[in-house]
């Protein structure tokens, strides 16, 4: 072991009693991050997240591609996200190239997308679970979460990276006899996740390790902007599909869920609160949506925009997801700009840490709703 | 709730789930059903039908060569080349079909949607594992092929749990 490590990465004496710690290069479940730590006995004296390890340059390369084929790429820094990531860049791209969507592809995409957002947080609650040494909460949300894989494979023809959403609508009508799978198992999965009340979110193994650790303020969660889930968990009451409602959200009947706690418990319930809210909306919007007529407007091949610059945001599972597209007369967008929910979530964790103990950090750094791969495009 | 009240009803939550039905697929033996045979688009409606984005299915009488698909790969995955077929066809002056690579493909299905002679479909076929990077590459001649299937297993809701069959 006499091998040197590059700086930054071997163990550091700061001083007398503080020790630098790095977490990682490791890969959570969810992509390379780096926390580097300095610790006092126990306790988390500073925390520096250091992001960057997946950077893919997915804004650059939307720069030379066109707007149709920037759409399986986009998608990928969440791919079990994949609707909610592109739906910014669709709104966008269609505010650019000034298409009028026909009124059942919106109500497709916010099946798809309240689908997408399930698939989503249920594979961040099963890390979160495991996390916390719950291989039970590792195991039931995996397994449930295959009712929403099932469905979107119907619909997409994809299990995980679908590119459904087009400008213009979606890429293929719903197949014959959807709702009636689809209500049959969103009904069940709301049984199901009312039973991981009792094994975790009224577990009291659970609530002493989360409750009153990494205690995010109202003020402090508006000052640092964070977003979504980590937001909502201070008291704030903000979610952009009540504010800013896109396509046809403001018409569906659904609330958002606020806790005012703001530590990790809270933080953890909010996504399980708002998955019940989303099966709501999928119900509502089977229920509503035109039984027949066009999901898609047919584009010209390599359509351009004008001289425009569109900024739109969606709500996605880890909060306000905006896209920032500039036109400038070509095929190709001159500038695609993601604006992510978990980058803006990361800011708040080393406020969090900061007095916390060590064996705390996996629940509360997890708790922020936080996805590398996203964070860094 | 006490402690002690909480810890048993978490235990006996998962008790209860002894006598469930197991839910995971046992996947060489039982396969997934899909919807229809695959994605295909409709160039006249500009609208897919649905179906699993798989393996490809070209059929050689509608294809005409234009690469199309070729195009709308480009910025994708860069999987599609043309190639020579020895078969003349008369749609086909050229005698170029796309072949495939499936070690790049990313199974988005923008090729389908660029070809606009009901040639390039995709099948329900998603075992392509080989032992060697040119398995991966498809002919023409081997896209052509029709793929056998059989997937049967659908989730199936009853009152012990849902269930793979």
């Amino acid at each position: 072991m006499s091998a040197q490590l590059p700086p930054g990465l071997q163990l550091e004496k700061t001083d007398e009693r503080i020790m630098t710690l790095n977490v990682g290069p490791q890969h959570p479940g969810s992509g390379h991050m780096r926390l580097i730590v300095q610790i006092d006995g126990d306790y988390i004296v500073a925390c520096d997240p250091d992001p960057g390890y997946v950077h893919r340059g997915e804004e650059k390369m939307a720069e030379y591609r066109n707007y149709i084929t920037n759409i399986p790429h986009l998608e990928r820094p969440v791919i079990h996200d994949s609707c909610n990531i592109l739906y910014p860049y669709v709104l966008g791209v269609e505010d650019i190239l000034g298409i009028e969507v026909p009124e059942r592809a919106k109500y497709v995409r916010v099946i798809a997308s309240e689908l997408n957002r399930c698939v989503y947080t249920l594979y961040w609650l099963a890390i979160y679970g495991i996390f916390l040494g719950h291989s039970t909460m590792f195991m039931w949300p995996t397994g449930d979460r295959e009712l929403f894989i099932d469905l979107l494979e119907k619909m997409t023809g994809a299990r995980v990276t679908h590119a459904y959403m087009v400008p213009g609508g979606v890429r293929n009508d719903l197949p014959a006899n959807f709702e009636d799978v689809c209500l049959r198992q969103v009904d069940y999965f709301e049984k199901r996740i009312a039973e991981y009340a009792d094994v975790f979110y009224d577990n009291p193994i659970l609530i002493a390790r989360t409750e009153n650790t990494g205690v995010l303020s109202r003020t402090d969660a508006i000052r640092l902007g964070t977003t979504g889930s980590v937001l909502r968990a201070s008291g704030v009451d903000y979610d952009i599909r009540k504010r800013e409602p896109y396509d046809v959200y403001d018409s569906l009947d659904f609330e958002t869920n606020v806790l005012r706690a703001g530590d990790a418990y809270a933080r953890s319930k909010i996504p399980w609160l708002d998955m019940m809210e989303s099966c709501r909306i999928i119900r509502d919007a089977l229920s509503k949506m035109p039984k027949s007529g066009s999901v898609r407007v047919k584009l010209k091949p390599n359509p351009k925009g004008g001289e425009e610059s569109v900024y739109r945001r969606v709500e996605s599972g880890r909060g306000a997801l905006g896209c920032h597209i500039i036109s400038r007369k070509k095929p190709e967008p001159y500038r695609v700009k993601l604006s992510v929910g978990s980058f803006r979530n990361l800011i708040a964790l080393p406020y969090l840490l900061k007095g916390e103990r060590l064996g705390n950090m996996p629940s509360v750094y997890w708790s922020l709703n936080y996805w590398p791969v996203e964070a860094d495009r | 709730m006490g402690t002690a009240t909480g810890i048993i009803r978490a235990l006996n939550s998962g008790v209860r789930h002894m006598a469930r039905k197991r839910f995971t697929l046992r996947y060489p033996e039982q396969k997934l059903k899909f919807v229809g045979d695959g994605y295909r688009y409709d160039p006249v409606s500009g609208v897919g039908i649905a179906g699993l984005k798989g393996r490809h299915m070209l059929f050689h009488d509608h294809c005409t060569g234009c690469q199309l698909c070729a195009i709308a790969c480009e910025g994708v995955a860069e999987a599609i080349a043309m190639v020579k077929v020895p078969e003349t066809h008369k749609q086909n002056k050229k005698s170029i079909m796309p072949q495939i690579d499936y070690g790049k493909c990313v199974f988005c299905g923008l090729c389908v949607d660029a070809c606009p002679f009901y040639a390039l479909y995709m099948s329900n076929d998603y075992e392509l594992s080989s032992f060697t990077k040119e398995g991966l590459i498809y002919t023409p001649a081997q896209l052509q092929v029709k793929p056998y299937v059989s997937q049967d297993a659908e989730i199936q809701i009853t009152d012990r749990g849902a269930t793979h069959g």
